[in-house]
């Protein structure tokens, strides 16, 4: 076996206990990365020419990590996948990745992810796709999907994503991994490059869920720089040999029950039902009918509208892609976002501008935060009857790579089942359920707010039940 | 057929920097007059990534300057993203309350054109971020046409409050008065210092004008009047112009105007304003504010300046004039109080403060918080003038002697020479004596009697006050040469 295939935690304990030492993984890593990366290419920077000095003294001592490119590295390139940010190298570091720094973890490169993370192919790269480690003509999905490839090829054992909209959850089940979508407000937001701030949350992703809890541990928590992150109470992420789910109540929605699903992804969704009764869970039904009908229409109002402010800070003055011969500041400015930005983002900042546009604000996106707070009612109300719920990541199984689909609504409404969770700032965790074929399926659970260590301690019985994910073969022929 | 008047409706947009020592949603100085770039940081260049966090100071500023404007405090109120493209704008956008602001309305009390006290509503004060500098290399300063700009973002995010009032104004004077009680009251709250020729304040009119045959003008938004001069002038010149067009039956055309200042005028502003969209800024949380925390802060609101002056005027008799200049500056006011609290007499200290300290002031270009004497000096030397100890000269003279050497009104009288009281009786009979036996010419010449037009005794007379250094009573001093001749 060789080291790049350990999951994080028998990496902190062979090194706590000198079976190896940190250079020996730092090369293992790096090695599988040169194997793995010409056909995988989940990395936009790669940052493992030499090994750095690291805390030896911290939770993540020596420990190899990736991290999505929107996340802010102090003096090293940050792109957001996109041309507009050009060789901008910020001048802080972000909250999420000083904290593993602190900690002792090494960064091997920053994770490619579709422009702005908005997508769910990782296709939408100025810097190319990137492929599923599974099968190299499919995707890793989105916006994520480098971050959640390197982690199933065996770059590291775990990585940083974002998730405003399924992007953790929805590439963790097309690699086979495990993410977590953070409760929001868990983990800072500070330096990380919004997309629709109120939706946006960081999490990791790993090969198995207690390093999951691991890195949890080292992220989550209040954070001056961020108003929105909270410190009500402190939250333990250590591993809980009792857990159970005996007399918990899983919920499916009642609404989602028609909804045509791909074989495997149906199949699963039987046989995690069946583990859950076995293992003492009562399985219930909840209803939703507001999610069902209205929760990708508002969710896409309000994500465009937030985006589009966003990005206005792209023009080309203070940093990134600028044009030094623009006829006044008017040209300039269009000229720098009409080639800065690719075309998806494009699409979103003009949507989101009409749907905030003085003359219909009313109608779009003051409908849109009313219907929010309708879905994170009913939302409340569902955990009053139910303790989780169950439910797809996605309708369908990875598409191939470069696969235009002429019906971009198609690609909307794959997010059904995961955006809604964003909407309500609910913590979701999509897992590894099995095979079909070469292919991994996986599932979510969702929890109330706040409730992410039950959630992940859930997800470690689930884990018993189904298994961990093998490393993906990673194009390596 | 009657001829027509015109009523001017007027409603005035004020921005105000709120004093604080670091920005708005970030750490960094407020100090603009640094090297430029050098009081910034990720936040307030709104770098990728970067998030706003509140400053809970500055939200007791405006806590005050509302106070100020007779405003209240809403419990819950929301901050915007207000959208723009402009280089001196780091995030395209700008931090502002504009549409749930932290105050409710209020009002300020100005003269109208007939002396009558009348309100001016305030419709709210909201909070919000400003934006950087630009400097362009053009030789007109403008920004199209340059051919290199330069942004300071020293500015950019530092606290406002804007000031928006109902259409309640009916002409210049009342807008003038508008905005200096304005101002003087939120100096007096501490909120800001608002130092004009810093641009800590910043105007915009709307103004239209109400025909006595019913027409009524559309409103135009007069823009760029950074001094109350610059807004007394610019609405003067709409009044006359908008009045002019409907005269000759034209139409009021409902547009922005920008006031040049130099030339005396307003014009069309070509270039038309961007529309503006305002989503709810989602990475700040609602401010709340609970009525301890709006106590707390009322707790430290001192007495309003208009408060004051009308307090001197009928506890103590000061004149309205007098009350009006001493309450314009809270220190001096303070100054003037204490002066009291020792002892002094408040109309007389009034006066001595109003001529002689501000006085003092002026010739050394200070502050009265630079003022060294105490005002417990100053109550003594007006009751020492009140006793009569004193003449009101020699008064002056040992102000100014403290004013310049620092010490206490004893030590000053010695060191001028003055006898408290001033000198007469034997001690005067000597000082004659010694005039009278230094002069012999003289005094032979008023005994033969050729002094027929009294000029020579005016001549003794002289040299006695010269002796006693004004201390003697003229009148004291003619009656004793006489008595001493004969």
């Amino acid at each position: 076996m060789e080291l790049y295939e350990l999951n994080l935690l028998m990496m902190t304990e062979g090194l706590k206990a000198k079976k190896f030492s940190a250079s020996e993984i730092f090369e293992s890593c790096k090695k599988r990365i040169d194997a793995c990366e010409p056909s995988i290419h989940a990395l936009i920077t790669r940052t493992d020419d030499t090994m750095p000095t690291f805390n030896e003294n911290g939770a993540l001592a020596g420990i190899p990590t990736v991290i999505k490119d929107n996340l802010c590295t102090k003096g090293l390139r940050t792109t957001a996948a996109s041309k507009i940010l050009g060789n901008w190298r910020p001048p802080y570091d972000a909250t999420a990745w000083s904290k593993l720094k602190d900690a002792g973890s090494i960064l091997m490169g920053k994770a490619n992810m579709d422009e702005f993370a908005m997508g769910n192919t990782c296709g939408n790269s100025a810097f190319g796709p990137t492929m599923n480690p599974n099968d190299t003509s499919l995707v890793p999905g989105g916006s994520s999907g480098g971050s959640a490839a390197a982690v199933s090829a065996g770059y590291v054992p775990f990585s940083l994503g974002s998730d405003t909209g399924g992007s953790i959850r929805q590439p963790a089940s097309f690699c086979g991994v495990y993410g977590l979508k953070p409760t929001y407000g868990m983990v800072s937001r500070y330096g990380l490059i919004s997309y629709g701030s109120s939706l946006d949350q960081i999490g990791p992703f790993a090969r198995t869920v207690r390093d999951l809890q691991l890195v949890m541990s080292v992220i989550s928590g209040h954070d001056n720089m961020d108003s929105s992150s909270f410190s009500d109470r402190p939250h333990d992420f250590s591993y809980n040999e009792k857990a159970s789910v005996k007399g918990k109540k899983v919920a499916l929605v009642k609404e989602f029950a028609d909804f045509t699903l791909d074989a495997p992804i149906a199949d699963a969704m039987k046989r995690t039902a069946k583990i859950l009764e076995d293992e003492g869970a009562v399985i219930t039904e909840v209803s939703l009918p507001v999610v069902s009908k209205y929760a990708v229409a508002c969710y896409y109002a309000l994500a465009m509208s937030e985006a589009h402010t966003n990005l206005e800070r792209y023009d080309g003055v203070r940093l990134g892609y600028t044009v030094k011969d623009a006829r006044g500041i008017k040209e300039m400015f269009e000229r720098v976002r009409s080639h800065g930005f690719g075309a998806e983002v494009k699409a979103r900042i003009i949507a989101g501008t009409c749907l905030t546009e003085p003359t219909r604000c009313e109608e779009y996106y003051v409908a849109a935060t009313k219907v929010r707070t309708l879905i994170a009612q009913e939302f409340t109300r569902a955990f009053g009857e139910t303790d989780y719920i169950l439910q797809p990541v996605t309708p369908s199984m990875p598409g191939k790579v470069g696969e235009v689909d002429d019906d971009a609504m198609k690609g909307y409404e794959a997010d059904l089942y995961t955006l809604p969770v964003n909407l309500a700032g609910l913590p979701g965790l999509s897992f590894f359920t099995g095979y079909a074929g070469n292919l991994p399926v996986g599932l979510q659970l969702i929890g109330k707010r706040w409730s992410d260590s039950e959630l992940l301690d859930t997800g470690i019985i689930l884990e018993n039940h189904l298994g961990s994910p093998r490393i993906a073969n990673g194009g390596v022929k | 057929m009657a001829e027509l008047t015109f009523t001017p409706v007027i409603g005035i947009e004020i921005h105000i920097r709120l004093k604080s020592d670091s920005k708005l949603f970030c750490s960094c100085s407020t100090n603009t007059d640094a090297p430029a770039n050098t009081n910034i940081c990720p936040v307030c260049m709104g770098l990728p990534g970067t998030l706003p966090h509140m400053n809970h100071r500055v939200v007791e500023q405006g806590m005050r300057a509302g106070f100020a404007l007779n405003c209240g405090i809403r419990p819950k109120s929301l901050f915007f993203r207000k959208s723009y493209f402009y280089p001196d704008l780091p995030k395209g956008h700008q931090i502002s309350q504009c549409d749930l602001p932290i105050t409710t309305s209020g009002y300020i009390e100005v003269h109208d054109a007939d002396g009558n006290l009348k309100k001016i509503r305030v419709h709210h004060l909201h909070l919000e971020e400003d934006v950087g500098s630009l400097h362009h290399s053009a030789s007109d300063g403008r920004l199209e046409g340059a051919d290199t700009s330069y942004v300071d973002y020293n500015r950019s995010g530092t606290p406002l409050a804007e000031i928006v009032s109902e259409p309640d104004v009916s002409s210049s004077a009342e807008a003038v008065e508008y905005v200096m009680t304005l101002r003087r009251r939120v100096i007096y709250s501490g909120a800001s210092d608002v130092e004009l020729e810093k641009g800590m304040m910043r105007f915009d009119a709307n103004v239209s004008m109400k025909c006595s045959d019913g027409r009524w003008g559309h409103k135009v938004e007069v823009k760029n009047m950074n001094s109350f001069k610059a807004l007394e002038r610019a609405i003067e010149y709409e009044i006359v112009r908008q009045k002019k067009i409907m005269l000759q039956g034209g139409e009021v055309i409902q547009e922005t105007r920008h006031w040049n200042d130099a030339k005396g005028i307003t014009s069309s502003s070509r270039v038309k304003e961007n529309y503006r969209k305002f989503i709810v800024e989602p990475d700040l949380p609602p401010l709340y504010i609970d009525q301890e925390w709006i106590d707390k802060v009322a707790a430290t609101m001192p007495e309003m300046p208009d408060v004051r002056a009308n307090r001197y005027v009928k506890d103590w008799g000061v004149s309205q004039e007098v009350a009006d200049v001493l309450t314009d500056d809270r220190n001096l006011a303070d100054y003037f109080e204490d002066c009291v609290k020792a002892g002094a007499n408040p109309v007389r200290t009034a006066n001595w403060v109003r001529t002689e300290v501000l006085r003092v002031l002026n010739e050394k270009g200070v502050k009265i918080s630079d003022f060294t004497m105490k005002p417990e000096t100053l109550a003594g030397i007006v009751s020492r003038v009140d006793g009569k100890k004193l003449s009101t000269t020699q008064g002056k003279e040992v102000f100014d002697w403290i004013c310049a050497n620092n010490g206490g009104i004893d030590e000053a009288v010695k060191a001028l020479g003055i006898t408290e009281g001033g000198i007469a009786g034997n001690a005067l009979a000597d000082v004659i004596a010694s005039v009278i036996a230094a002069n012999p010419d003289v005094i032979d010449e008023i005994k033969s009697g050729k002094d027929k037009k009294g000029k020579k005794l005016k001549f003794l007379q002289g040299l006695v006050m010269k002796e006693t250094k004004g201390q003697a009573k003229p009148q004291e001093v003619s009656e004793a040469i006489e008595k001493a001749l004969n």
